[in-house]
């Protein structure tokens, strides 16, 4: 679970830079289920580590500071490789799988 | 900030928050006065000092009692031990001149013919001698309920000792005693002089003996090396 | 356990397992943003503050431990008799910069006697003491007066090293913080709680910037939220390169400190 966490993160900072709340309702909206901090900030320092995404204090709008983080160049790369392996793991287990639910 | 000084103006701010306190410091000069009063204003000028003397000795015991666990601290932050006995000393004797001016007033206001300039210089060998009194005995008897029966016994001496006797010169507050009569009485200069002179060499005696005391207790111990950071 | 509590919990634990000072600051404060914007209890959301610390250390990585530096105190051959009694027999005890030293033992055992022997306000009947550098000494109690501000406090003892007043209250301001308390009001010190008044104790020893501090367990009357801070300064003092010594008689701390004197075999006949 650790890996795909860490791709969801990259994924959901594909497009835009959020923050660790934020990005917590974003995964628990998109199905994943709820994300607790515990899990999630020790994710996204280790992420930063390996320099897949930068973090920066900002104020946001009207709201207090809050620590947002963006993609890097790194990050989108580690993204597209990880998730062409992902479908590509995926992909023939959902097929199986399907059969099982099906029958 | 002035070491020496800071000490002094904390224990003047320490005293003066101490209300209670304070009302009993004037009381007790007052009681002094007030219960001699109906026979001849002498006799009370001469218990006032003696009240003032005792209030004063009082505060400079406690002050020193309760100064006990703090000065080995401000030894090791950086004072020397004339900074924190000097210090003591300095803001007990304003608080001693403080204490003395109201008692002024009331002299000049109740009585007559007297030496006025005679009666002040008696309150200074008062507040004076009274301050190093008290700070040695708070300083050689560690409880404080000692230091108070002694003080008491040294006031109750004093007052009824015989002031013309050869022993009467050895109690720490004869020379008010004298500069008293002087002012009162309108003796000769002798008492002004013998006073005066007396005042001194006590307060003197009274500074080195509590120095003497405050700088053993606080002396750096020879078994502490002290190195420079390396 | 509140949220001020566990974070300050958390904090520490953080300084405890060598966190960069720098992530410890962004790590809390994310914590407590994110528990601002979604509610809840930390305990759920991130669960018990040492198991979130080792997870969050784990991710950033941890400083080395530094290298303890030189020795700053060194007591040997202590020997110390109340009349025919034997306090301390041959003591010693050697820290270095960078160094939490624990003196334990059981009440009586003379904790408190080699402390102020260490300080240097007591002889001993045999041995010697060297200290490099600046020595702070915080007591048991009795180091604070009653009728005094804090403020006050500490114009009176930075003066002893020339301070003006200005800069002591600033500095002791400063350090009262770094134990969780505001110490600006103008409150008579007889006025503060227990566990005040011995913030105020540990402030002032501290003042002076020691290289040597000496504490005679400065945190009775602490709650739980205070300990934890206490033990958080002591543990950012050591990292800044002091040596410092604390005697207590609570052993659930032995784990955070470098070097442990147990005077209870030290009583007479219970010598090995």
């Amino acid at each position: 679970m650790r890996g795909v966490l860490d791709l969801c993160v990259l994924g959901l900072l594909r497009d835009r830079e959020s923050y660790g709340y934020e990005l917590a309702q974003s995964l628990d909206a998109a199905g994943i289920g709820p994300i607790q901090g515990g899990t999630l900030y020790p994710a996204l320092l280790r992420l930063q580590r390996a320099g897949l995404i930068t973090a920066q204090w900002r104020e946001g709008t009207g709201g207090p500071a809050r620590k947002y983080y963006r993609i890097t160049d790194t990050g989108r790369a580690a993204l597209h490789r990880g998730g062409h392996d992902w479908v590509t793991f995926v992909t023939p287990v959902t097929a199986i799988m399907t059969g099982g639910v099906d029958g | 900030m002035n070491p020496l000084l800071t000490v002094a103006e904390m224990t003047l701010r320490e005293l003066v928050r101490r209300r209670g306190v304070l009302l009993l410091l004037l009381l007790m000069p007052l009681a002094f006065y007030l219960i001699r009063r109906d026979a001849y204003v002498g006799q009370s000028v001469r218990a006032l000092l003696l009240g003032i003397s005792w209030a004063v000795s009082t505060a400079a015991l406690f002050a020193t009692g309760a100064a006990r666990e703090l000065e080995p601290r401000l030894r090791l932050a950086g004072y020397r031990p004339h900074h924190l006995y000097l210090g003591r000393m300095l803001g007990l004797w304003a608080v001693g001149v403080a204490i003395a001016v109201p008692f002024f007033a009331l002299v000049a206001v109740d009585g007559s013919d007297l030496r006025y300039g005679g009666v002040a210089a008696a309150m200074l060998c008062a507040v004076a001698v009274a301050a190093p009194f008290g700070m040695l005995i708070g300083a050689v008897l560690p409880r404080e309920l000692e230091g108070t029966l002694l003080l008491l016994t040294v006031v109750a001496v004093q007052m009824l000792i015989d002031p013309a006797g050869a022993g009467a010169r050895l109690t720490p507050f004869w020379s008010a005693r004298e500069i008293a009569t002087w002012a009162v009485d309108h003796t000769d200069d002798g008492y002004l002089a013998r006073g005066s002179l007396h005042a001194v060499v006590v307060t003197a005696v009274l500074v080195l003996a509590v120095a003497g005391v405050s700088t053993a207790r606080l002396r750096r111990r020879r078994h502490v090396r002290h190195l420079p950071v390396t | 356990m509140n949220v001020d509590e566990w974070l300050r919990a958390f904090a520490a634990e953080l300084h405890r397992r060598r966190v960069a000072t720098e992530d410890v600051r962004h790590v809390v404060a994310e914590a407590a943003t994110h528990l601002r914007d979604g509610g809840g209890d930390p305990w759920t959301v991130f669960g018990a503050p040492d198991r979130y610390a080792a997870a969050i250390a784990d991710s950033v990585g941890t400083r080395p431990a530094p290298r303890p530096g030189p020795v700053r105190l060194q007591a040997e051959g202590i020997t110390k008799r109340y009349g025919r009694r034997t306090v301390l027999r041959d003591a010693g005890l050697t820290v270095r910069a960078g160094q939490i030293a624990a003196v334990v033992g059981a009440n009586g055992c003379g904790k408190s006697t080699f402390l102020r022997i260490c300080a240097g306000l007591e002889s001993p009947d045999a041995g010697q003491v060297s200290v490099s550098g600046r020595l702070g000494y915080c007591p048991q109690q009795g180091g604070t007066v009653d009728f005094l501000l804090p403020d006050e406090h500490f114009v009176l003892v930075g003066a002893g090293r020339g301070m003006g007043r200005a800069s002591a209250r600033r500095a002791g301001r400063a350090a009262a913080r770094q134990l969780g308390w505001e110490s600006d009001e103008p409150v008579l010190t007889r006025r503060l709680s227990g566990g005040t008044r011995q913030k105020l104790n540990l402030t002032l020893s501290t003042l002076s910037e020691p290289d040597v501090l000496l504490l005679d367990e400065p945190y009775q009357g602490f709650d739980r939220g205070t300990y934890v801070n206490f033990w958080d300064q002591l543990l950012r003092l050591r990292d800044e390169g002091r040596a410092i010594v604390v005697v207590t008689h609570l052993l659930n701390q032995l784990d955070r400190v470098d070097v442990v004197l147990d005077l209870t075999s030290a009583r007479p006949g219970g010598r090995p």
